[in-house]
């Protein structure tokens, strides 16, 4: 089980890599990550697979919530935190 | 809503409805939709927004940029043309020009490369590429666009229908700013003159929307809020397109891709939802501006 320190830091460095362009220090767990495209519908299928991956539960998508993936505050609260958005 | 009254289209003067998705105005449906546009029109100009008139083709090529043919080919219309060869047009000229269906029959066709337009701001992005924008950009246009469905009603769903659309390009902040702003003008319009609407969250109609990545995109983060007269029948839309067209097309603002959003009117659609809820008597429409 990994704690909320680790897993906020794989989600950065998983948006990182997957960006390819955006520095380490421009994001941040409050950054709009959709927004900005820092993460492109192309990559959210991938996003999805990464946090089925990281929370050892598979994702039912019609279940998904708005806003659910605004940044990886949101991230978080929704999938490891109190307030499951799955 | 069951108040609304129902309209026998093929009795209202001035008004003609083609089966092939289509439909002709004169007389006063005719000066409804041009008040209905002059209103629009009044829109951007308070925005600050330049008109611009736009051919009806856009080149294959800069669609492809946005993905649109794998996004919507279920929508897409392309121009035809015959192959020019004289053997090809020699052949075309002594056959029927006609089946029995009424289908033509082409012999051979030309390379397509070209599209009717699907959406009128498409021609905003593909004419200001490569541009960096000093300050946020507001324009304005009318395009008949085309959309193939599979099938069509009267005002409400046509093959090529008239778009207004009012744009802005500019940071994240600007744009949000002037959806904002121009959501606010509609809204109160709709209050002043009595027309119910249901502002609703709305995503674009991809193909096979269960396998689109964008589908998902929209539906996790909601860029498109309509304006839904009679519950279903969307006459408008606010769209923040965040920084999509600014990066396909290389259009920067401030150092980054432009962001864009567009404030976009269903003409026939607005028209369906005036003469079904004020009548087709010309004195009981509102007054619009």
């Amino acid at each position: 089980m990994k704690t909320e320190t680790e897993v906020r830091r794989a989600l950065r460095e998983w948006v990182i890599r997957t960006n390819g362009k955006i520095a380490a220090d421009a994001l941040t767990d409050r950054t709009p990550i959709i927004e900005q495209r820092i993460v492109t519908s192309l990559q959210i299928t991938d996003l999805l697979l990464f946090l089925e991956e990281l929370t050892g539960r598979a994702i039912d998508v019609e279940k998904l919530k708005p806003g659910i993936f605004r940044d990886i505050d949101a991230i978080y609260e929704n999938f490891f935190g109190k307030a499951d958005g799955v | 809503m069951a108040s609304e009254r129902s309209i026998d289209w093929n009795l209202l003067p001035g008004y003609r409805w083609h089966e092939n998705g289509q439909s002709t105005f004169s007389g006063a449906p005719l000066k409804l939709y041009q008040k209905l546009d002059r209103l629009f029109l009044q829109w951007a100009g308070e925005r600050g927004a330049a008109e611009h008139r736009f051919p009806t083709f856009i080149p294959a090529r800069e669609l492809d940029r946005l993905d649109y043919f794998r996004s919507f080919p279920h929508l897409v219309t392309f121009p035809v043309t015959l192959d020019p060869s004289k053997d090809n047009l020699a052949a075309f000229v002594r056959g029927a020009p006609l089946d029995d269906a009424g289908h033509l029959q082409l012999a051979a066709s030309a390379p397509i490369a070209d599209v009717l337009t699907p959406a009128a701001c498409y021609h905003f992005y593909i004419q200001f590429q490569d541009e960096r924008l000093a300050q946020p950009r507001y324009v304005t246009t009318r395009a008949t666009c085309f959309r193939r469905e599979d099938h069509y009603a009267p005002l409400q769903r046509q093959w090529s229908f008239s778009m207004r659309e009012i744009v802005c390009l500019g940071t994240a902040d600007e744009v949000k700013a002037f959806l904002a702003g121009g959501r606010a003008t509609v809204e109160g319009f709709f209050k002043k003159i009595g027309l119910p609407i249901e502002w609703q969250n709305a995503t674009d109609p991809f193909f096979e929307p269960a396998r689109s990545s964008k589908y998902l995109m929209q539906k996790l983060d909601p860029v498109k809020i309509e304006m839904v007269f009679n519950g279903d029948l969307a006459i408008g839309s606010v769209n923040f397109h965040r920084n999509y067209f600014g990066e396909a097309f290389r259009i920067t603002r401030a150092g980054a891709d432009a962001y864009s959003g567009c404030i976009a009117f269903g003409v026939e659609r607005w028209i369906f939802a005036f003469l079904t809820h004020f009548g087709t008597d010309e004195a009981g429409w509102p007054v619009l501006t």
